[in-house]
């Protein structure tokens, strides 16, 4: 008997459940037809609250809601005006990039305000019939775009209106771990097999493919994950966009979208099954869908840096280090 | 601790006893000399605008980039000289003793 290696078995007390700061990326923020110009909301992402207004021209902005002047929330009060947002307390106005554009009663303009935006505004893009910011904790621009999914943008091939929105007790990496651990997909759901998986990383973007073909996705940081199921003779489509709510918060929303069969066709039918499996429990399946079984884990487990891991295991370590460039800062951090 | 003489709108002069620590602004603001120093030193409101005796310009420290375009600013509505200095990023301390401002018109 050797000495009892006390790590393995006290490492628990100090694990977190999500260590993890907010990952960098492109993140959705709600659905582009539930803002009309010139009205603002305030929003609770990214672990902060946030100023969600559209412009009278129909420009999203997003911004930080406390005037850089003196603090005054501009959410509770403050207007569209144009293309800009007012504070309501002293009627400061700012452009969707944080510029400030306007102080009415001042004769100059204060120096840094004509040198850089001083409020913090996210870039924001309208795509997919949805508006997404761009979140960097050091406010660094996009270095990455957010792909053509002809799913989503291709009107008349697709159809199918299906969506969802479920919150997790957990952060967005602990979420998207599962696709690589392709060893729960038998445990868990109840999968007929572990099935075998590859993996490719370029920049931003990781492919997946589970079961030489049979789910094929593609995520485009951590906010977007396009994953294509190939069954039954067809294709159906989850498109994923998950957004951090707060470090240990995660709203995840879905739209699933297939080809526009005619309707009657075995083509549709098993267009809706697959869609159905995705989500939970199909007639006639045998696995189960994320519904059904993953929030157990993800809402009570800790993280683990260290995990034991063993042979029939996905490449989950392969994945952890390729979502560590959304971690900026955190290069040589021990706990993620 | 300096004394500074400072020269007022209307012409008049005085001697300021200055506690070391502070800034310039700071004393002239308290000694109702027209300076207003209303951002407090963040060189984004102008009002602290002196000139200072051109035989000082060398021996105050320069100016820093935020301070040259607060002025630059200041020069749309009033005029600027080539030793205009913003009296809140001129540090109090025994090196100062025997400066002379003049304070410079309100913006």
């Amino acid at each position: 008997m050797g000495t009892i290696d006390l790590k393995q078995l006290l490492e628990s007390q100090t694990l977190e459940r999500c260590p993890f700061p907010i990952p960098v990326g492109w993140y959705f923020i709600d659905y582009a037809d539930t803002l009309k110009a010139g009205e603002m909301r305030n929003v609770f992402v990214f672990d902060q609250e946030w100023v969600l207004f559209r412009t009278e021209s129909g420009k999203p902005g997003m911004t930080d809601p406390y005037c850089p002047h003196l603090g005054a929330h501009l959410g509770h009060g403050g207007k569209v005006c144009g293309e800009h947002i007012r504070c309501p307390f002293h009627h400061w106005e700012y452009d969707t990039e944080g510029w400030c554009k306007n102080i009415p009663y001042a004769k100059l303009m204060p120096p840094i305000a004509k040198k850089q935006a001083i409020l913090r505004a996210l870039p924001m893009v309208e795509k997919y019939g949805m508006m997404w910011a761009w979140y960097h904790p050091q406010c660094e621009p996009p270095s990455f775009e957010l792909p053509y999914i002809p799913e989503l943008e291709d009107a008349t091939g697709y159809t199918g209106s299906r969506r969802g929105s479920w919150t997790a007790d957990t952060c967005i990496q602990e979420i998207a771990e599962n696709g690589p651990d392709v060893a729960h997909l038998k445990f868990l759901h109840g999968a007929p097999i572990i099935p075998p998986v590859q993996t490719t990383y370029e920049g931003p973007v990781m492919k997946l493919d589970i079961g030489q073909g049979y789910i094929q996705g593609t995520s485009y940081g951590p906010g977007l994950n396009v994953m294509r199921f190939n069954q039954h003779g067809i294709t159906a489509t989850m498109i994923s966009y998950s957004v951090p709510i707060s470090k240990e918060k995660t709203q995840m929303n879905m739209s699933f979208r297939h080809v526009d069969y005619a309707e009657g066709t075995p083509e549709l039918a098993a267009s809706k099954k697959v869609i159905d499996h995705m989500i939970g429990a199909a007639e006639g399946e045998e696995s189960a869908g994320f519904e059904s079984v993953d929030f157990i884990v993800w809402n009570n487990k800790k993280y683990r840096p260290n995990p034991l891991l063993c042979d029939g295991d996905g490449p989950v370590l392969q994945f952890r280090k390729w979502f560590k460039q959304f971690y900026p800062g955190y290069e040589n951090s021990t706990k993620i | 601790m300096a004394v500074v003489r400072v020269i007022g709108r209307d012409g008049s002069k005085q001697d300021l006893d200055v506690a070391n620590g502070g800034q310039l602004m700071d004393a002239l603001r308290d000694a109702s000399t027209g300076v207003q120093g209303t951002c407090g030193g963040m060189m984004s409101c102008g009002t602290c605008h002196v000139y200072v005796d051109p035989s000082w310009a060398d021996r105050l420290p320069p100016k820093s980039e935020d301070e040259s375009a607060m002025l630059e600013a200041i020069g749309e509505l009033v005029e600027l000289k080539p030793t205009s200095r913003l009296s809140c990023q001129i540090a109090v301390d025994d090196d100062i003793e025997g400066l002379c401002v003049e304070i410079a018109p309100p913006v």
